[in-house]
C-alpha cells in the first residue's frame, strides 16, 4: 500500500514539475536565436496537466467512497451484526476508547 | 422538541416565540421558501437560454439581468444563510447543553430581518447582479431598485451579524461547565468559525455598501472613476467579504455531514480533532485569498502570487474533512436513508467543486475561466452539490423531530437521484460552455454557434431535472408533515442508538412537554 502511495505522488509530482523545466531551458539560447514561448499553447497545456492532476487525484478518492458505500452498507452481507459502537450513548462525539 | 402539526399551535404562537426551535423552525421555513422562488427564477433563466434568438419567455436584456440578480442574492442571503442559521438554532443550544440562544430575543429580531430585507430585495428587482460591481451599480444602475437593494443587503448583513454574536456566545459563554470546548460537535464548531468569520468580513461589506450609496447620491466618489474614485477599490472591500462568505455558507453543510455521517454510519466519528483543526484554519485561510476573484484587474505577480498559495491552502484543510468523513463510514454498518445519501453525494461532488476551485485558482488558467460560464459552473456545483445537500440532508434528518412524522422514503429516493443527475449535468456542462467561451451573464447569444446551443440545451433539460427534484421535495415536506405516518421519537431512523435532542430540548410553550 505504501509502495503505490508512494509511485502515486512521485507520478503526480513528474505531472506537474516535469513540464516546467524546458521555461529555464528557454531562457538559453545557444544560436543567439531568440525564442518565443507561446503563451496560449502553455496556458493550455498547463490546463491539462491539471485537470490530469485532478481527475487521479478524484478518481482515487471517489473510487474509495464508491467501494466504502458499497462495502459497509447495512445490507451487504459481511454486515449483517451490529458493530462494536452501536449503542454507544452518542456515536457523534463519542471516542473508540468511549462506551466500553 | 416536536411540533406536533396533528395537535398544531397557533403560527403566531411560533411568529412571536423567542424559543431557540421556534426560531430555527422560522429561519429554516422562510429560507427553504425563498430557495423555491429562487429556483424559479432560475429555471426561467435557463428556460430562456435554451432558445437562442427567442425572447418569449424573458422579453429583454434589462428584465434578464434583474431576474439573475435577484435569483443570486436571493440563493445566497435568503436561502444559504438562513438555512445554515435555523439548523444552527435549533441544535446548538442542545448541543452545548444549554436551554436557549445565548439573547433569545436578539435571536427573534435577527430573524425578522430577513423578511424586510427579502422584501425590500424582491421588490426593487435590481440589475446590478449579486456582486453589484462599481462603476455600473454607482452610475448607470436605474432608480430605486438598485439603493433597495443596498438598504436590503445592510439589513441582512446586520442579521448576519446580531446572530454570529448570538451563537459565539452561546458556544463559548453558555456551554455546559462540564463540557469542554473540543468535545463541543462539530456542527457547532462549524457554526462557531462561520460565526467569527462574519463578525470580521461583514463590516468591511457593510462600509462598502454606504460608500455605494453615498457614491449614488453623487455625495462621494469612492468607486466614481469621473470623481476620481477607484472601482476596483470596490472589488477589494466586496471579495475581502465575500471570498470567506464562500466557506460561511460552506462550513454549516460540512458541520451537518459530521452530525449525519457518523450517526448512519453507527459508529464515532473518526477524528474529531482533525475537523476542528480544518474548520479552524478554513476559517483563517478563507480570508487569505480574496485576489483571487481578482487576477484580471492588473495586480501586480507577486501579490497573484501569493493569492494563488493562499487559496491552495485550502485544499489540505479540506482535504482533511473528506478524508475523516470516509475513514468515519470504513468498518461502520451504514444505513442509506435519503440524510445520508444526500451527505455522501454532498461529499462527492464537494470534491469535484473543490478540484474546479483549485484550476481557478492557479493565475494561468484563470485567464482562460475568467467571466466564463466555467465560474457559474463552479460555484454553482460548491452551492448546490455541497450546500445544498447538505442542507436538504439535514432537512430531512430533523424532519421528524420537528412534525413528530416520517416523510417518504420513495419520494426522498426519487428526489436524491433527480437532484443529482440534475446537479452533474447543469453544472459539469456549464464548465464546459467556459471553456467553449460562453461568457456569464450574456442574454442572448447567436444560434449558429452550434456547440453553446447544445451546451445549453443539455444544462437546461438538466435544470428542468433538478427542479422536478425540488418539487419531490417540497411534496414531501407538505404532505407527509401532516399525512406522514407517526415517527417513533426514540429512534425515528432505526439506528439502534440514543438521540439526545428530543429529550433535551423542553419548549415551554409546548403541551407536551417537549
Amino acid at each position: 500500500m505504501k509502495k503505490i502511495i508512494a509511485v502515486s505522488i512521485i507520478a503526480l509530482m513528474a505531472i506537474a514539475l516535469v513540464p516546467q523545466l524546458h521555461f529555464a531551458f528557454a531562457q538559453e539560447s545557444k544560436t543567439g536565436a531568440k525564442q518565443y514561448i507561446n503563451l496560449r499553447a502553455e496556458v493550455w497545456n498547463e490546463f491539462f496537466r491539471m485537470t490530469t492532476a485532478a481527475f487521479t487525484v478524484g478518481a482515487v478518492v471517489s473510487g474509495t467512497m464508491i467501494w466504502l458505500v458499497w462495502r459497509f452498507r447495512e445490507s451487504h452481507p459481511k454486515n449483517k451484526t451490529p458493530t462494536r459502537w452501536e449503542g454507544m450513548d452518542d456515536p457523534t462525539t463519542g471516542s473508540y476508547g468511549e462506551g466500553h | 422538541m416536536v411540533l406536533e402539526l396533528k395537535k398544531a399551535r397557533p403560527v403566531w404562537q411560533i411568529m412571536f416565540s423567542t424559543h431557540h426551535t421556534d426560531v430555527g423552525l422560522l429561519y429554516t421555513v422562510t429560507g427553504l421558501a425563498f430557495l423555491f422562488m429562487a429556483g424559479v427564477l432560475a429555471l426561467m433563466i435557463r428556460t430562456h437560454l435554451f432558445f437562442p434568438g427567442q425572447n418569449f419567455l424573458i422579453s429583454d436584456s434589462v428584465t434578464f439581468n434583474r431576474i439573475f440578480t435577484v435569483h443570486g442574492l436571493t440563493m445566497l442571503f435568503l436561502f444559504a444563510l438562513p438555512v445554515a442559521n435555523g439548523i444552527g438554532n435549533y441544535l446548538v443550544p442542545i448541543m452545548v447543553r444549554y436551554k436557549d440562544m445565548a439573547y433569545p430575543k436578539l435571536n427573534a429580531v435577527a430573524f425578522w430581518m430577513n423578511p424586510i430585507g427579502g422584501a425590500l430585495l424582491w421588490l426593487g428587482f435590481s440589475d446590478t447582479s449579486w456582486v453589484s460591481y462599481a462603476p455600473y451599480s454607482v452610475i448607470r444602475a436605474p432608480g430605486p431598485a438598485a439603493d433597495m437593494m443596498i438598504f436590503g443587503l445592510k439589513i441582512l448583513g446586520i442579521s448576519s451579524i446580531l446572530s454570529s454574536i448570538n451563537f459565539i456566545v452561546t458556544i463559548i459563554k453558555c456551554k455546559h461547565p462540564d463540557l469542554p470546548l473540543r468535545r463541543v460537535p462539530l456542527f457547532a464548531w462549524s457554526m462557531l468559525t462561520v460565526s467569527l468569520m462574519t463578525i470580521i468580513a461583514m463590516p468591511t461589506y457593510a462600509a462598502a455598501l454606504i460608500m455605494l450609496l453615498t457614491d449614488r447620491l453623487g455625495v462621494s466618489g469612492f468607486f466614481n472613476p469621473s470623481l476620481g474614485g477607484d472601482p476596483i477599490a470596490y472589488l477589494h472591500l466586496f471579495w475581502f467579504t465575500f471570498h470567506p462568505e464562500v466557506y460561511i455558507f460552506l462550513l454549516p453543510a460540512i458541520g451537518m455531514m459530521y452530525e449525519l455521517i457518523p450517526r448512519f454510519s453507527r459508529k464515532p466519528l473518526y477524528s474529531q480533532g482533525s475537523g476542528v483543526f480544518a474548520f479552524v484554519m478554513l476559517g483563517i485561510i478563507g480570508f487569505a485569498s480574496w485576489g483571487h476573484h481578482m487576477y484580471s484587474t492588473g495586480m501586480d505577480f507577486t501579490t497573484k502570487v501569493v493569492f494563488m498559495i493562499g487559496t491552495l491552502a485550502a485544499v489540505p484543510a479540506s482535504g482533511m474533512h473528506v478524508f475523516n468523513f470516509l475513514a468515519t463510514m470504513w468498518g461502520g454498518r451504514i444505513r442509506f436513508a435519503a440524510p445520508m445519501k444526500f451527505a455522501v453525494g454532498g461529499i462527492a461532488l464537494f470534491f469535484s467543486a473543490g478540484a474546479g476551485g483549485v484550476l481557478n485558482s492557479a493565475m494561468p488558467l484563470d485567464f482562460i475561466s475568467h467571466g466564463t460560464y466555467w465560474v457559474v459552473g463552479h460555484m454553482h456545483l460548491f452551492l448546490t452539490g455541497t450546500i445544498a445537500f447538505g442542507f436538504v440532508g439535514m432537512v430531512y434528518y430533523m424532519f421528524p423531530f420537528i412534525t413528530g412524522r416520517m416523510y417518504s422514503e420513495k419520494l426522498a429516493n426519487v428526489h436524491f437521484i433527480l437532484m443529482l443527475w440534475g446537479t452533474v449535468q447543469v453544472f459539469f456542462t456549464q464548465h464546459l460552455l467556459g471553456l467553449a467561451g460562453m461568457a456569464r451573464r450574456i442574454y442572448d447569444y447567436p444560434p449558429e454557434y452550434t456547440s453553446w446551443v447544445e451546451l445549453n440545451q443539455i444544462a437546461t433539460v438538466g435544470a428542468w431535472i433538478l427542479g422536478a427534484g425540488f418539487v419531490a421535495f417540497l411534496a414531501n415536506l407538505l404532505y407527509y408533515s401532516s399525512k406522514g405516518k407517526e415517527a417513533n421519537m426514540d429512534d425515528p431512523f432505526g439506528l439502534g442508538g440514543k438521540y439526545y435532542y428530543p429529550y433535551q430540548a423542553k419548549n415551554p410553550h409546548h403541551a407536551s412537554g417537549y
